[in-house]
């Protein structure tokens, strides 16, 4: 169900009605609305919403006297439905948006610093009749330090001071940044942050920052929202073709892939973006005799250097 | 569509298709099976939407006629009683938690609440795409068998949860091809997935989905290796991540340059392998000497054969 359920050309008339029965219990229960807010709200065009609004003022029931319909109009810039004849109540919630809230609700109260007695907890707990019994819905979500004080530093617009680990290097490195958003992705907790030593806006992984302590600078702060996933990529990245056998399978998976074809022997061909050679060469380490470089030529041998490399630790 | 939903919800008495088609003067075409057909069709799109007609069976002057009637309490919500506060941290959370693209914003509208508008200083990625999200949650939410390819094979899955864990989506059920548990990486079902009916299975009342995908750390123990432990020296770069991971109990001694030696499940040494070289060469085990013969001996192996 959505309000808008394709992106682009018109919605179709069961489309329409859908988001009609979702906005007018929600229109009710505030009365007036600003036109502009409540389009905004519903990811819909002024017109749009307009368009919706005339149609719903058309409704309602036999003899379609101005007292049988739907009452619901726009003046001066914004929209009223005072009087409420039909259609106050929402639509009961659907497997997927019990779902959703479930799973947010799952991964909301385990993320470090919940208050677990709080106004979110007191709502999933009046929710919980509603919701799956049982837990159908989990996430896990990893506890990293300093992600408290990240997320901190970015509401309260502190200039930090870290001793950030890059595994690439194997190098530690001492820079102040400025932090704008903390995320998770893929398993991993990162803070977006103005980075002083590279002039750049920056995403470190906040498990590999050794030390954090805020300058005592301050500045306003600047919340930057992670709408979506963030390459870490890029289109100018190097690129690696693997031949992945059953054993490595799980292990390479675990990285985003460009193209994947399975072979007939159960091994997959995979072709990997590389951010680094030394995360290649990792990856070849990890997956032992599984794994062989196909392209390029540069990297066939790239495990074994890396295996040469560790096995002196042990002579 | 909406005037046949508000005409049902407001007429106390089950209405038959004639009265419906008198009262919605000039909305369904003349001919009679023209006029079914859109009604079928206005029936069905209701329903969609979590509406359902009922058709009862009349009695009286009008026996055996079929009548239809809409009862509010079958598809409105009731009153939950959220407060304003409430409503605001759900929206707080629904916009940190990023489920997928829309359903979490219906619930949110649904319950009352508004979409956060403005950006959030922090968000956790779980994305589902809409259509998918929506298939997955009939079939766990309401016991509907899933069928789907997977690993070039059709699989029929009786869905008994879903966990989210670093990054990915796994659906835990149990697969009647293998007549046994499996957990299946979301990303990994290929094509569309068809949804079987309503209850069609009973979720096993021991089952625990935390438990049902083993953890990393959990992996490292499963399995039937000599040696159940390793002791690992890790540098004192990764050594903050170890401790993270399996906690102060874990740690052996602590050395001066901030290396630490760590006791590490090992019984599963393909996991332990996997596990070990990500570290690369910022850790070295320490023992049991036959566990540490193992890692010398693929190092070798790599090192000199391919």
């Amino acid at each position: 169900m959505a309000i808008r359920k394709s992106r682009r050309g018109p919605r179709g008339a069961a489309e329409r009605v859908e988001g009609l029965l979702v906005m007018l219990p929600w229109l009710i229960s505030r009365k007036r609305v600003k036109l502009s807010d409540m389009a905004k709200q519903f990811k819909l065009s002024e017109k749009e919403l307009m368009n919706d609004l005339m149609m719903a003022a058309m409704c309602g029931v036999p003899p379609y006297t101005p007292d049988a319909l739907i009452d619901v109009f726009v003046d001066e810039g914004e929209v009223v439905a005072e009087v409420p004849l039909m259609f106050s109540r929402p639509l009961q919630l659907n497997s997927a948006e019990l779902f959703a809230l479930q799973a947010m609700g799952s991964a909301a109260l385990s993320m470090p610093g919940a208050d677990k007695k709080g106004p979110l907890a007191s709502a999933l707990k009046k929710l919980k009749p509603l919701l799956p019994k049982g837990d159908v819905v989990e996430v896990d979500v990893k506890a990293v330090k300093y992600l408290p004080e990240a997320q901190h530093a970015v509401s309260a617009g502190q200039f930090v001071a870290i001793d950030y680990f890059s595994p690439i290097s194997g190098t530690h490195s001492s820079r102040t940044i400025f932090p704008r958003a903390v995320f998770e992705q893929m398993g991993h907790w990162y803070v977006r942050a103005d980075d002083d030593q590279s002039g750049e806006i920056r995403n470190f992984r906040i498990d590999r920052i050794k030390q954090f302590t805020p300058t005592g600078k301050t500045s306003e702060p600047i919340i930057e929202g992670i709408e979506a996933e963030v390459d870490f990529f890029g289109t100018d990245m190097e690129t690696a073709t693997l031949l992945v056998r059953p054993a490595a399978l799980r292990l390479v998976e675990t990285y985003p892939y460009i193209s994947r074809e399975p072979q007939s022997d159960g091994s997959v061909r995979i072709e990997l973006a590389v951010g680094s050679q030394q995360w290649l060469g990792r990856l070849l380490l990890r997956g032992g005799d599984a794994i062989d470089v196909l392209e390029p030529a540069k990297w066939v041998d790239l495990g074994k250097h890396t295996a040469q490399t560790v096995l002196k630790r042990y002579s | 569509m909406i005037n046949l939903l508000a005409l049902l919800v407001q007429r106390t008495k089950p209405l038959t298709l004639k009265q419906i088609r008198q009262e919605l003067v000039g909305q369904y075409p003349e001919s009679d099976t023209a006029a079914r057909a859109a009604f079928e069709r206005d029936k069905g799109d209701l329903r969609a939407l979590g509406i359902p007609i009922e058709l009862m069976t009349l009695g009286g002057d009008q026996a055996g006629e079929g009548a239809y009637r809409v009862d509010r309490k079958s598809f409105e919500l009731g009153d939950l009683g959220l407060t304003d506060e409430e409503r605001s941290a759900l929206q707080f959370a629904m916009a940190t938690v990023r489920v997928g693209a829309s359903h979490g914003d219906e619930a949110l509208w649904k319950l009352g609440g508004e979409r956060a508008l403005n950006a959030q200083s922090t968000s956790l990625n779980i994305q589902l795409d809409d259509q998918l999200m929506a298939t997955l949650a009939d079939g766990v939410v309401e016991h509907r068998t899933l069928k789907f390819s997977y690993k070039g094979e059709m699989r029929s899955v009786d869905p008994y949860g879903l966990l989210a864990r670093a990054g990915f989506w796994y659906l835990v059920g149990f697969d009647q091809l293998r007549a046994d548990r499996r957990t299946f990486r979301v990303d990994r079902i290929e094509g569309d997935i068809s949804v079987g009916d309503r209850g069609s299975f009973s979720r096993p009342k021991d089952f625990d989905l935390q438990k049902a995908v083993p953890t990393e750390a959990e992996l490292l123990a499963e399995g039937h290796g000599d040696d159940a432990v390793a002791t690992v020296l890790v540098d004192a770069s990764l050594a903050g991540g170890v401790r993270t991971q399996f906690g102060n109990q874990a740690v052996i001694k602590e050395h001066a340059d901030g290396g630490v030696e760590f006791a590490i499940p090992c019984s599963n040494l393909t996991a332990f392998r996997v596990w070990l070289f990500a570290m690369v060469d910022n850790a070295t085990v320490i023992g049991p000497p036959r566990v540490r013969k193992q890692v010398i001996s693929w190092l070798t192996e790599q090192a000199g054969g391919r």
